[in-house]
């Protein structure tokens, strides 16, 4: 049992800062330097203090997420660079756990955080690094190979939930709106457990939920897109280090942030062509008609005005403009300009209703962070990005083996946040593999540093006939 | 880790016990327990001795039970719960069933950890009463569950909700050659993009991978970025979220071109308005009545309908027991705001609120609460006299006589008739109050109903009357007045009265009150007796509001008179003359 008096979440932050800094030092100044000798005291008193409560500290790396002993550390906008940046140093040697025990020196973790700092060598990088480190007089610190402390649930299970977890919030969209449609009572248990759930998924296995939203035709866009957009919108909340239930709050809206188009005639929505002027002017209506209709939602424990925001502001850029247009001084809240970017993203890589081609998902995101005209928050569009890489899971890409493949992981590595891992689907001629096969952009040549593998294009996935969901949820 | 069941999985065979081994008569005692200390806290509040005892006694069980187990995982049907396989609890009624109360919503096994006694047990008895209360269309145990976040209880569930739900199937992929031709086709492109960079050309091939996108600057966020989303973050949790609905709401509602949303926003706000108070928002209250009476000023705002729905929320929030409830909130601190920012909100009520505003203001202790409470309902009642002058005719004497002397002080002459039917009101302070707003309005109509109450059966009226009498210098009175002063009943007054009832007649009756003033200060009567000193003193000060040379002729020859009372009085009304 852990010490209810250790606040293991500050500990964990402050204890992978530690590393960090560190690792940095030691990157910089020889062993012997103040710097680095000070924050090895530093790191060591930390250790120490958790060690003296609960016997032992382990630090895991679980997939995008950090365990210290059993408490899973929350990222937030402060800290999951630095959080990237060590569980890269980790994983590039196959290491997945750091478990230190009682008795432990201070002097035992120059050796250890030296060897991280050096290249991984040989095909088994977790076998190599023990093998020298067998040979450092380090005993109180034992390293767990990645593959011993994966998830419990492996990354099958967990596409599993995720599939059930969309499946599920897209009915209950598709309720929910049907419902608005007729003036139906909405079931408000239904949607929180869809948006509790949403937010679970996003916090225990984000990268299977993000997969989810490449399914394109699972349901009609109108309901795929609100999970779609909830599902984002979580994700870029959970960067900024929302609290869960600020998440539920943001996912909640953003699964309504179209609701008002249940008030508009289902042959504008549904139009297959472009719309006319008096059709987009009536589309433009659907903001303010959100927010009117959902105060005819009840059940909530309070009037939900956070939603009501995120329904009526999701279309105004940050200049104001956009729609609908203010009399009144205004600034969207920061809510709304989550779901705003969220909805951008999601929608520009749909094929749907009155629009064009659906644009790849790289260059949705460049248009949306290059292009000032659009009217993202900046900053939130860059948070989105460290989310989904630069290219985002579900980008179609051509290898500069000339292969065809598809993003499915985004490196959680901010520095190698293009290079994703990917599927690769087809030989360089074109031929489907039997088994599509997963490669790791970020592994480099030991020899030269240089990637093994780089993307020379991204592609549409409309031009070679492919669902790329087909790839990635199997 | 709290997670719906895989529906394959029966939630037995997820436990590996040795049967044996367990503490089932331990647990059995310890759900015995939790039940009363749900029933406990169900009935009792927090500081209720039975429900600390239960809670105090479930605690040392859970204590003693760590001693055997690391945890307790049971699991549960209907109408039991289990550990392993053998029962720990059954009921009898579904209605306190705590089985029941996991089953229904689809729980079918929970994990108690070490820890929950001592960090989450009141959070944990909390879940499962606010679950017992729940309504059908709201929340149920799992969504309260969640929100708990409770770490040291965790629970599996079948997810009823989810029931039919279909999954999402992956398909096979394009295996056709449409593939490799857009490979093919895709791979030209590329190499006739290279060429073209080769010979010097700058057209790119769309999607082309560039050096550029690589830049980290473009998409990592810099110490200064994540400062500035930190800031965003906090602003966003602290921001007034209900005055940035209500701006949507009056930015749409200031749209005369669309009569069926101005509706529709309109009902919004009615509904909105005591949601607003209920919760404190006074402010985001003052700010819909500011904006709806902005825009009801406005030509061609509102149709006929828009201004008659505008109306009725501004006189719904002023009616009575609206005023009432927001002062109860006031008092109870549910509402919480500066005076200026009262000030600001009873400003714009209507004729409605007068009744219940005025109560208060005659009643509150509170200076300053009573200073804005007189100013509002002084500028309603400026708004709405009609309403004030009907506020005379109510049964409440507290009101009646707060509105009498509002009307007083606002020179209400319309209230002059309210006014002098209150001089016969039951209650001897709404006539004084009358009274008091009679002199404030120095109106005639009422003065002459003033003139009866000098016989009112009550001394505090009568003095006022005849003082009001003697202000208004209602010459009238001066005959009602000389009867009293030579009937018996002022003799047996006090001495106030007396004096009230003297300067009155002088003041009313002037040169022709000389004489009898004059006579009861210095004449003998028939048994050759003066009158008694209070009496003369009485005549003197009566005197000495007559102006002219007799009066003062006849206080002059009572200056050197043995009664020391007298010649004091005499002194001072002839200062008074001066």
């Amino acid at each position: 049992m852990s010490d209810g008096a250790l606040n293991y979440q500050d500990l964990g932050r402050k204890l992978l800062t530690g590393f960090y800094g560190t690792l940095n030092a030691l990157k910089l100044y020889p062993v012997e330097n103040e710097t680095v000798q000070q924050a090895l005291t530093d790191l060591h008193n930390l250790v120490e203090r958790i060690v003296k409560v609960d016997g032992s500290a382990e630090i895991r790396v679980v997939g995008d997420f950090f365990f210290l002993n059993e408490t899973r550390l929350r990222l937030d906008v402060t800290n999951f660079a630095t959080f990237g940046s060590f569980a890269s140093a980790l994983t590039a040697h196959g290491i997945g756990g750091v478990e230190v025990v009682n008795g432990v020196q201070r002097a035992e973790w120059a050796p250890l955080l030296a060897m991280l700092l050096r290249p991984p060598a040989g095909e088994d990088p977790f076998a190599s690094f023990m093998e020298r480190f067998a040979q450092t007089p380090v005993e109180h610190i034992d390293l767990k190979p990645a593959t011993e402390v994966e998830d419990p649930k492996d990354d099958e299970e967990a596409l599993t939930a995720a599939k059930r977890t969309y499946a599920q919030s897209v009915k209950v969209a598709q309720e929910v709106m049907g419902d608005m449609r007729i003036g139906r009572a909405v079931n408000v248990r239904k949607v929180k457990r869809a948006v509790q759930g949403i937010v679970d998924q996003v916090l225990s296995n984000e990268s299977s939920m993000v997969t989810m939203t490449t399914l394109r035709d699972f349901d009609e866009y109108t309901f795929t897109h609100c999970v779609n957009v909830s599902i984002f919108s979580v994700i870029i909340g959970q960067r900024l280090g929302l609290e869960r239930m600020q998440l539920y709050e943001l996912g909640l809206g953003a699964l309504f942030h179209d609701i008002g188009k249940q008030r508009l005639p289902a042959e504008v929505i549904n139009k297959a062509g472009a719309l006319t002027d008096e059709e987009w002017a009536l589309l433009k209506e659907h903001p303010t008609e959100g927010l009117l209709l959902l105060f005819q939602m009840h059940g909530f424990t309070d009037v939900p005005y956070r939603q009501m925001l995120m329904a009526y502001e999701h279309h105004m850029k940050i200049d104001l403009t956009g729609y609908p247009a203010n009399t009144r001084e205004r600034e969207p809240t920061l809510f709304s300009r989550i779901v705003s970017v969220a909805d951008a993203f999601d929608a520009g890589t749909s094929v749907r209703s009155y629009q064009y081609e659906p644009w790849p998902p790289d260059a949705v995101l460049q248009e949306m962070r290059d292009n000032p005209n659009r009217g993202f928050d900046k900053l939130l569009v860059k948070v989105l990005i460290t989310a989904t890489g630069v290219y985002p899971v579900g980008t179609l890409v051509i290898l500069d083996t000339h292969e065809l493949a598809i993003v499915s992981h985004v490196n959680p590595n901010p520095d190698l946040l293009h290079r994703p891992k990917v599927r690769v689907i087809s030989d360089p001629v074109g031929l489907p593999l039997p088994e599509p096969k997963t490669i790791d952009l970020a592994a480099s040549d030991p020899s030269t540093g240089a990637p093994v593998h780089q993307i020379i294009k991204t592609t549409d996935p409309q031009k070679y006939g492919i669902r790329v969901s087909d790839y990635l949820i199997a | 880790m709290s997670e719906p069941l895989d529906p394959a999985t029966p939630p037995d065979e997820t436990l590996d016990w040795d049967e044996d081994q367990l503490p089932v008569e331990a647990v059995r005692s310890l759900f015995v327990t939790l039940g009363k200390a749900f029933r406990a806290f169900q009935l009792y509040d927090e500081n209720n001795p039975v429900r600390q005892r239960f809670v105090e006694t479930l605690k040392n069980e859970f204590v003693a039970l760590w001693q055997d187990m690391d945890k307790l995982v049971v699991s549960m049907d209907e109408d039991h719960i289990y550990l392993g396989g053998a029962e720990v609890y059954r009921s009898e009624s579904r209605n306190d069933s705590l089985a029941f109360l996991f089953f229904k919503d689809g729980v079918r096994e929970v994990t108690f950890l070490p820890g929950l006694e001592e960090n989450e047990l009141d959070q944990f008895l909390g879940v499962l009463q606010k679950a017992r209360k729940l309504v059908p269309e709201g929340d149920d145990l799992l969504t309260v569950l969640w929100e708990e976040e409770l770490v040291h209880f965790q629970y599996q569930y079948v997810d009823l909700l989810a029931e039919g739900v279909a999954l999402p199937e992956a398909g096979g992929g394009n295996s056709g050659e449409e593939l490799q031709a857009a490979l093919k086709a895709e791979d030209e492109e590329i190499a006739a993009a290279e060429e073209q960079g080769a010979a010097g050309a700058a057209a790119d091939t769309p999607q082309t991978v560039k050096q550029d996108d690589f830049n980290p600057t473009l998409y990592v966020l810099d110490p200064r970025d994540m400062e500035t989303l930190r800031a965003e973050l906090h602003k966003e949790m602290k921001r007034d979220i209900r005055t940035d609905v209500l701006k949507a709401l009056f930015d749409r509602l200031e749209e005369p071109t669309d009569r069926e949303r101005q509706s529709e926003v309109l009902g919004i706000l009615d509904t909105l308005l005591p949601n607003f108070l209920s919760r404190g928002g006074l402010i985001a209250a003052t700010n819909v009545l500011r904006e709806l009476r902005r825009l009801e000023q406005i030509q061609g705002m509102f149709d006929e309908e828009g201004l008659a729905k505008s109306r009725d929320i501004l006189e719904a929030i002023s009616a009575p027991e609206a005023i009432e409830e927001l002062i109860r909130a006031l008092y109870d601190g549910t509402i919480k705001v500066s005076s200026a920012q009262l000030g600001g909100f009873l400003q714009f009520l209507l004729g409605g609120a007068l009744a219940p505003l005025l109560r208060e203001s005659e009643t509150v202790e509170h200076r300053e609460l009573q200073g804005v409470l007189r100013k509002a309902v002084q500028g309603i009642a400026d708004r709405n006299r009609e309403a004030l002058v009907r506020l005379l005719g109510e049964d409440d004497p507290l009101l009646a006589s707060a509105a009498a002397r509002l009307a007083g002080e606002m020179q209400i002459t319309q209230a002059a008739p309210a006014l002098a039917k209150l001089l016969v009101h039951a209650d001897p302070r709404v006539r004084l109050a009358a009274i008091d707003a009679a002199i404030a309005l120095k109106a005639s109509t009422v003065a002459g109903a003033l003139e009866k109450t000098l016989e009112d059966t009550e001394r505090e009226v009568r003095i006022a009357a005849a003082r009001a009498l003697g202000e208004l210098r209602y010459l009238p009175a001066a005959r009602t007045l000389s009867g009293i002063i030579r009937g018996k009943r002022i003799r047996t007054a006090d001495v106030t009265e007396k004096l009230a009832v003297f300067e009155a007649y002088g003041q009313t009756a002037q040169g022709d009150g000389v004489g009898l003033l004059d006579q009861l200060l210095n004449k003998k009567g028939l048994l050759g007796n003066k009158e008694s000193s209070e009496i003369r003193a009485a005549a003197a000060l009566g005197l000495g509001r007559i102006a002219g040379p007799e009066a003062r002729a006849s206080l002059e020859r009572a200056t050197q008179d043995e009664d020391p009372v007298v010649r004091s009085n005499v002194n001072r009304a002839l200062r008074q003359e001066d």
